[in-house]
């Protein structure tokens, strides 16, 4: 789209789009680059402040390597059950004709349920039918959390898949399972990689439904929680550092990878 | 993972052909139908029948005994209030981000380059996979007594003692949603940009219109669904938010996920469950309408028909 805007509307609009990203980075940013300061202050380090002293004493953090693994697993778990679940309503979504609109709602309203009140009421149900929260109770909560998006990002995937290659394949004789594993999976790979990519990501950060549903071995998020609140310090720089700056590269490279496939 | 979908793509369609149609199209829906029946809408089907039990000291939990004891104590120790401070945080933040990401938006669709919309677009899906919590207490360290922006307003001379207001007040809660949830209001508003056909603008510009004209009379009134949806998301996550206000709220902030939270550490359930009714009813409400007027839908899926 071209469109004379005018060096003065121009030179708003970007202004305006360039302070949405400061409010959205700066701060974490900040955060980063105070992990590197050697300094017990919080503070920018200067060249000479550089350090990883922080992040070398990590390892050393029990309480965090314990939660970190716990929603390590978790998240993985998690990302496995919501991509395949959302392959299979990304299929029936081009099943179903009529129900359409009806059915994604479906697969994306649980999207709309606050942490706190999911959280609740999927504790409050597992403690009254008898089930110990555990991994297992967070991964349930969990999946409600991450499964829309998985869902959104690999139906929208389904945009490579061109009705005209099935009809194709249809009428040269390709069974439905043929048009599904030699047509439709490899063309709508990049978008189960994103999926799962970002279904990890969001259990691996939530927080709220964690909370409430996860038993003797609390998740990162929570274990963080607790420690922000009682007084910071330079580990909880380093260690949430280190889940941005790793969160950062991942979601960089499967964008990069998405424009990719999109552009050959 | 890929082997695990093959895994799964091998018993979904153990249809070769010979499966009729609506049998294989329930193996596709049963089991995420399940999850979502099951995990989803059944502890909140529950949620709302145990609103309306009792509370049992005896038991430290409910007995099903018809009351309207937890809509009632909503209205006492002033309750009410905080929902109705909630919903309005909500809209607020919902307001400025909409309003906030028009720009954003236009600049990423419209006034860049294949490059550096590929760098916009990445920035703007990254903070939807980075830690809430970790970016909220971010803004502990700019806008704290000792943070960064008081330390340079105090360098500079321009305030001789740190601003308190900063940081723990509402002012940094605000900052928080913004920071938290512009992207959701950025993405619908994309992709409802991406659906305008680009001649349109130009042609309204060629016959005479100023910018903002054309924008007002073109865009914005082709890009209502994106608008909408984005004002939705972000409302829809503000009020069921909690760690901006615990991490960035006064001593007295609150919000309904805080007081939920609050209320159900001396356990009373049937409160904690008429709070959550409540705010699921209006939260569905406004989807549902939401999506009667502007097929939300529409904005993801139809595409690859």
């Amino acid at each position: 789209m071209t469109v004379n805007e005018g060096a003065i509307n121009r030179l708003l609009i970007w202004t305006l789009a360039v302070l949405a990203l400061i409010v959205i980075y700066a701060p974490p940013l900040y955060l980063v680059a105070i992990s590197f300061n050697a300094s017990l202050q919080p503070g920018l380090p200067g060249p000479s402040d550089l350090t990883l002293r922080w992040y070398a004493a990590l390892p050393k953090e029990t309480a965090l390597m314990n939660a970190l693994w716990q929603s390590l697993f978790i998240a993985l778990c998690t990302a496995i059950l919501a991509t395949l679940l959302s392959l299979l309503a990304a299929l029936a979504y081009f099943e179903i004709k009529r129900a359409r609109s009806i059915w994604f709602l479906v697969m994306v309203l649980p999207m709309f349920v606050p942490g706190v009140i999911e959280g609740l009421a999927l504790s409050a149900i597992f403690t009254h039918s008898g089930v110990k929260s555990s991994a297992t109770t967070v991964i349930a909560g969990h999946l409600l959390w991450a499964m829309p998006f998985a869902f959104i990002v690999i139906l929208t995937s389904f945009a490579a898949v061109k009705p005209s290659y099935l009809m194709a394949a249809n009428d040269l004789g390709a069974s439905r399972w043929r048009q599904f594993s030699d047509i439709i999976l490899p063309l709508i790979r990049p978008g189960l990689v994103s999926g799962f990519i970002f279904a990890f990501l969001l259990s691996l950060n939530e927080f709220t439904r964690a909370f409430y549903l996860s038993g003797r071995q609390n998740t990162l998020p929570v274990v963080l929680f607790g420690k922000m609140n009682s007084g910071a310090s330079p580990v909880i720089y380093a260690i949430s550092g280190a889940i941005l700056i790793l969160s950062i590269l991942v979601v960089a490279g499967v964008v990069q990878l998405a424009s990719r496939t999109r552009t050959s | 993972m890929l082997r695990a979908a093959t895994f799964a793509a091998r018993f979904l369609p153990l249809c070769n052909g010979q499966l009729d149609m609506p049998f294989r199209r329930t193996l596709l829906i049963a089991p995420p139908l399940a999850v979502v029946l099951l995990l989803g809408v059944a502890p909140l089907v529950l949620v709302l029948v145990w609103s309306f039990w009792t509370w049992d000291p005896a038991t430290y939990w409910i007995k099903p005994e018809p009351s309207l004891a937890g809509y009632g104590a909503i209205l006492d120790a002033g309750r009410w209030t905080v929902i109705v401070s909630t919903l309005a945080k909500s809209l607020g933040a919902a307001l400025l981000c909409t309003m906030l990401a028009y720009p954003l938006a236009y600049a990423i669709h419209v006034m860049s380059g294949p490059r550096v919309q590929m760098l916009l677009l990445a920035l703007i899906t990254i903070p939807f996979f980075t830690s809430y919590l970790i970016r909220s207490f971010s803004w502990r360290l700019v806008l704290g007594r000792t943070g960064a922006i008081n330390e340079t307003l105090q360098a500079l001379h321009i305030t001789s003692a740190p601003l308190d207001w900063l940081l723990f007040s509402n002012f940094a809660v605000m900052i928080g949603f913004i920071a938290s949830y512009l992207p959701f209001a950025v993405f619908p508003l994309l992709l409802s940009m991406r659906r305008v056909p680009p001649e349109l603008m130009a042609a309204a510009r060629d016959l005479g219109a100023g910018f903002w004209h054309a924008v007002f009379t073109v865009l914005v009134p082709l890009t209502y669904a994106g608008l909408f949806a984005g004002f939705l998301f972000v409302f829809v996550m503000v009020a069921g938010s909690s760690t901006e206000v615990q991490m960035l709220g006064g001593a007295g902030a609150s919000i309904v996920s805080i007081m939920i939270n609050d209320v159900m550490r001396v356990a009373n359930y049937p409160l904690a469950f008429a709070i959550s009714v409540i705010m699921l009813v209006t939260i569905f409400g406004m989807v549902l309408i939401g999506n009667a007027f502007f097929k939300l839908s529409s904005l993801f899926g139809e595409e690859a028909e």
